[in-house]
């Protein structure tokens, strides 16, 4: 192991110039900095209107904000909070970390990766522009309907169009967080020896796959509602206001584990390290942070029992919301066998994860009491919850996200932080954070509602706020001392060193910061604390190229040698492009619009021309299931989840709100034609399998036969398809009432998508132009899609067509 | 650092104990007035006693961990028996509790005398007893010892009613009816409010149950159910020409005169509530007339315009919605 070998390396990932980097670059490390960095501007701002709304509180009937600023701030606090900073902050150190901890040299797919931060930022500076103009979203960020699909102004735009574009920066990058740890860990690394960090990455990211669709189904009805005259939550026209709050906590729920279980993840690293032990437990705190979020999408009720279910209902939503104490349960218990185990070091990482660990246990044990369904019906919407999510959200996700800046800035940085001020803001945090949130538990006791601009004196409340104001004060003193401390340490800092820690997991092998290609060689892991081995461990050279190893998904076992793409613009374009197209419907601009949805074309196009150093030298693929099989699986998992989304708004619109289905004065709809299309359709997955079946055995002009009928019978479906709709049209649109609305929303997110399969069949047959085994792979992976669409062709036909006869 | 935790908690943990005996005429969950809100409390004080040991033994375990002196070395057993066996009988004996206390607290089990229907508006509530024409405002009458169902159900967006010494809090949606109990032990007044975000005065959104002795209530349902009395001078005749006169008819309703707009809340016995928009004001004449003139400033963004009238017409105007008892 030379120095030709770091030489190769250094030439094979050197990066362009300054400028072309900064837009252009892949480099997971750059986008995980970038992503850092964006969030905590995100943090800072939401911490501001935090503290504005405090102030605001400090006394009764203060006038310094009016209503509308007031809902304003307190509802951008919250999408910030949540959306734009939690999230995309574990993102960053998700980005950064991932790579290194699992010994790889950049992210699966590093483009789509580029393309998940600009559309964060993107998304982010949307939502934000509402701010500027004086019309943020006003309904809070769980913006029940109908206030929210009723509400005048654009406000309520901004939060439906910003969460679509911003869910699609969330997939892409949890699809990519999935295969960079199913694929490339280092040899030797089985899922048994995996960092427990990046099993939280992968249960958040699978989480997020499932999730995503029902916010993202739930903010379309909600825009073709605002927009378009469309009946998904309005009672009087047969639709029904709690469709809504299902959707939405359908996602909710689990997305307060997306939240909260990296944070996990980022205490069960630290605690080992500066216990001087290997983690208690270990098998079992990978399963709880599993089954956590497995069972996260079972609960969603519990944030519904003042609505008005069934008792039965809420009886066994609440003892699926309890079980979730088991797995908490087990990753508390482990964290202090490990603490009470070792020699704690109190350095300033580790006394944020003492201080997360006694304020998680307390919204904890106050999260349990939610579950107890007629103590939930009297606390909800009050301060007590406030007080609640604020110990889980910020105990649970700030306090550990802290702990991470101080433990692994040096790593990016190759500087230390400075104790002694560490240890200070973390007093001022912790005291102050409890100052200000515990009060909020007596005051919501008292019978305080949330979301409430102002309230009158005399209620027992007025002490218990004005705690809370200079609470929120001291806490806001203690986060600038850790910006400040962050800024003095890239400054002045002492040197880091490769491991300061004497850390056991893979990131500390390598220099501070580490090199473009991560590590000089790569690693082969034989136990779950790497860098704790002795002796040193036996790694593989792979300098020849700007390539990663592939390891199979179990077991770790090497599988081949990837090669990664280089620097690439059209990332940072097609963000921008969706951006011009979000920005065209925000302001009902059709052309705007339109010319987004040309622009994202063209990008798209150009993402995949090839390269100038890209193709020279394609490895056939190592594997049966490559990097791209699994990422159209998990897109179609993804896909699959929204449509599953709307047909059961389907039925839910036709079962709840009971009535005529199709309301009265409507008929059935005709069978004969879409019967026709659909199975036109559907013959299209026979001629892409003859595609596949051809490609194997290397016959090129079959390949291309197959892909041109594939591409003529998804044409003629779409030309049948209008047909059927301006006939439709001409008996009931989608104003008309929810059952217009609903059918009308299948049909064309369905034959959107047709126009999708379409266009990835033709961009095959481009590929077959030079038939290597990646065109072979190219062709497979598109014949998935194809099927994809072809059931969700049929299952809507039935539901459309057939299930009214029933 | 120990000792101030310590010192803190002393501090956050009398709080309550000291708000539950000095804190009446609040509405606070720590105050019950009747069965189910007594349920639920207890239910509080159970689960904050148990809450509070868990919370000690973990600050005690992480303790050790931090300050100990000798090695010790707890295993897979240890975080299987605290982490899986602990939570395991906390959510069991949670559960047993929620299945005792459900029916408590739900409209099924009381046997319920009569209906008080209740509308959210914003920002109102819309109180009517059917098929006695009696209709009010942000004001509930029950009589005390009477199960009382609430329905509750809302006209434009989702509100929730929530009077905490009687009862649990229940949503008003959009076509969804909900019912609630009210059962009051004693007389008393009990303040509640809007608890579900509903737009830019969810903050001023309250109201007051009265609940008195049987022959009380039943003197004022009479009395609420007759239409508003006819103007018994020329000077309320006067004030009440100026209402008719003005744009207070086309939202207000005045049973038993030509004022019958639906927007805003029923005035026919306007005097004889005790406050003002949504409990958000005394209902007094100084107050009255600053509500009249210049509504946004007390409720900004509210639904009622300001409205315009001269010295004397509003003393006469004054003089008649202070008739309407």
């Amino acid at each position: 192991m030379a120095a030709t070998n770091v030489e190769q390396l250094r030439h094979e990932w050197a990066e362009p110039g300054a400028l072309m980097t900064a837009v252009a670059t892949v480099d997971h490390k750059r986008i995980g900095v970038r992503y850092l960095i964006t969030a905590t501007l995100f943090f800072l701002l939401a911490g501001l209107e935090a503290v504005t709304m405090r102030t605001q509180l400090a006394r009764p009937n203060e006038r310094l904000l009016t209503p509308e600023a007031y809902d304003q701030l307190f509802s951008m606090h919250g999408i910030t909070m949540i959306f734009l900073f939690v999230t995309p902050m574990l993102s960053g150190f998700g980005n950064y970390f991932v790579p290194l901890m699992v010994g790889a040299r950049d992210m699966a797919f590093p483009r789509l990766n580029a393309l998940s931060y600009w559309v964060f930022l993107a998304s982010g500076i949307f939502m934000y522009s509402g701010l500027l103009i004086g019309s943020a979203p006003d309904a809070g960020w769980f913006s029940y309907a109908p206030l929210s699909s009723t509400s005048p102004g654009s406000n309520l735009d901004f939060y439906g169009l910003g969460l679509i574009f911003l869910g699609i920066s969330s997939t892409a990058g949890a699809v990519n967080f999935i295969v960079t740890i199913i694929r490339l860990r280092a040899p030797g690394m089985s899922l048994n020896r995996m960092p427990l960090f990046c099993w939280a990455i992968l249960a958040t990211s699978l989480s997020l796959v499932f999730a995503i669709p029902s916010l993202t189904a739930d903010c379309l009805f909600l825009e073709l509602s605002r927009k378009w005259g469309y009946h998904f939550f309005d009672a009087a026209h047969g639709g029904d206001a709690l469709l809504w709050q299902h959707l939405f906590w359908i996602f909710g729920h689990p997305d307060v584990y997306i939240i909260f279980l990296p944070a996990v993840g980022i205490v069960s690293t630290i605690i080992p390290v500066f216990s001087r032990r290997p983690m208690v437990a270990y098998h079992l705190v990978a399963l709880a942070t599993m089954a956590t979020a497995f069972l996260g999408f079972g609960v969603w009720v519990h944030h519904m029992f003042a609505v008005g279910l069934p008792q039965i209902t809420m009886t066994v939503f609440a003892a699926a919301s309890m079980v979730i104490a088991i797995p908490s349960g087990i990753q508390v218990f482990a964290w202090i066998a490990t603490l009470m185990r070792g020699r704690p070091v109190m350095r300033t990482p580790f006394l944020f994860v003492v201080g997360f660990i006694v304020t998680f246990v307390i919204g904890g044990l106050s999260g349990v009491m939610f579950a107890v369904i007629p103590f939930d019906q009297q606390v909800t919407d009050s301060y007590f919850v406030v007080a609640h999510f604020h110990y889980v959200l910020f105990g649970g996700a700030v306090f550990p996200i802290l702990a991470a800046i101080h433990y692994w800035l040096p790593k990016i940085s190759g500087r230390m932080l400075d104790e002694r001020l560490g240890a200070a803001s973390f007093w001022s945090i912790f005291l102050g954070f409890n100052l200000t949130f515990f009060p909020m538990h007596i005051a919501g006791l008292l019978g305080m509602p949330r979301r409430v601009y102002t309230y009158p004196s005399g209620m027992g409340w007025d002490a218990l706020n004005l705690l809370s104001t200079i609470g929120s004060y001291v806490l806001a003193i203690g986060i600038l001392m850790v910006v400040v401390n962050v800024l003095w340490s890239l400054v002045r800092g002492r040197p880091a060193g490769n491991d300061p820690w004497e850390a056991n997991t893979l990131e500390w092998s390598t220099t501070s910061p580490p090199p473009n290609y991560n590590f000089a060689t790569i690693p082969v892991v034989r136990s779950p604390d790497p860098n704790w081995d002795e002796p040193q461990r036996s790694d593989l050279l792979l300098a020849h190229g700007h390539e990663t190893v592939a390891t199979s998904e179990l077991e770790g076992e090497l599988d081949g040698v990837l090669r990664m793409p280089e620097e690439s613009v059209w990332p940072l374009i097609l963000a921008v492009s969706l951006a011009v197209f979000f920005v065209g419907l925000i302001a009902s601009s059709n052309t705007a619009a339109w010319t987004g949805i040309g622009m994202i074309v063209v990008s798209l196009a150009g993402w995949h021309l090839p390269t100038a150093r890209g193709d020279e030298r394609s490895d056939p693929p190592p594997a049966e299931r490559t990097g791209g099989w699994w990422g159209m699986v998990l897109l179609i998992a993804t896909e699959a989840t929204l449509f599953a989304v709307l047909l059961a708004t389907y039925f839910y619109l036709r079962f709840e709100p009971k009535g005529a289905w199709p309301p009265d004065g409507l008929r059935d709809p005709k069978l004969l034609k879409p019967l026709v299309a659909t199975l036109i359709l559907v013959a299209s997955s026979a001629s892409i399998v003859l595609s596949t079946l051809a490609a194997r055995r290397g016959q090129l002009v079959r390949v291309r036969v197959g892909l041109l009928v594939t591409i003529a019978l998804g044409v003629v479906f779409l030309i049948l398809q209008r047909q059927i709709i301006d006939a439709s049209l001409r008996a009931f649109h989608p104003g008309t009432d929810a059952y217009g609305s609903i059918f009308y929303t299948l049909l064309g997110l369905h034959a959107a998508h047709v126009v999708l399969g379409v266009l990835l069949a033709a961009w095959a047959v481009l590929r077959t132009i030079r038939f290597d085994r990646s065109a072979v792979v190219t062709v497979r992976v598109v014949s998935f899609y194809v099927h994809f669409v072809n059931v969700v062709a049929a299952v809507v036909f039935l539901a459309l067509y057939v299930s009214p006869r029933g | 650092m120990r000792s101030g935790r310590e010192w803190r908690y002393r501090l956050v943990l009398a709080l309550p104990l000291v708000c539950l005996s000095g804190c009446g005429g609040g509405q606070s969950t720590l105050s019950p007035h009747s069965g189910p809100a007594r349920t639920i409390s207890s239910l509080w004080w159970i689960m904050f006693v148990g809450s509070a040991l868990v919370f000690a033994l973990v600050v005690a375990l992480i303790a050790v961990g931090l300050l100990k002196r000798r090695r010790t070395s707890p295993g897979t057993k240890f975080v299987v028996g605290l982490g899986v066996v602990l939570p395991v009988v906390v959510i069991v004996s949670l559960f047993v509790l929620t299945l005792d206390a459900l029916p408590k607290t739900s409209p099924s089990s009381a046997k319920t005398r009569f209906q008080v229907d209740v509308v959210g508006r914003e920002w109102f509530w819309d109180v009517s007893y059917p098929a006695t024409g009696a209709r009010t405002a942000n004001e509930i009458h029950i009589p005390v010892g009477v199960p009382v169902d609430v329905r509750v159900t809302s006209s434009d967006v989702i509100h929730s009613l929530w009077v905490p010494e009687l009862n649990r809090k229940v949503d008003a949606i959009p076509g969804h009816p909900n019912d609630v109990v009210f059962d009051a032990r004693e007389a008393g007044v009990f303040r509640g409010q809007c608890a579900e975000f509903c737009g830019l005065e969810h903050a001023h959104m309250a109201l007051e149950v009265v609940a008195e002795p049987r022959a009380a209530f039943d003197d004022w349902l009479h009395r609420a159910s007759a239409p508003a009395p006819p103007p018994a001078n020329a000077r309320l005749e006067r004030g009440q020409q100026v209402l008719l006169g003005s744009d207070c008819e086309y939202c207000h309703r005045i049973a038993g005169t030509n004022a019958s707009g639906t927007v805003g809340p029923d005035l026919t016995h306007i005097a004889s509530r005790l406050s003002l928009a949504a409990a958000t004001i005394p209902n007094s004449r100084g107050y009255l007339a600053g509500w009249i003139l210049d509504p946004q400033h007390i409720k900004p963004g509210n639904k009622m315009p300001a409205t315009n009238l001269s010295g004397p017409d509003l003393q006469a105007l004054l003089d008649y919605l202070e008739s309407l008892r």
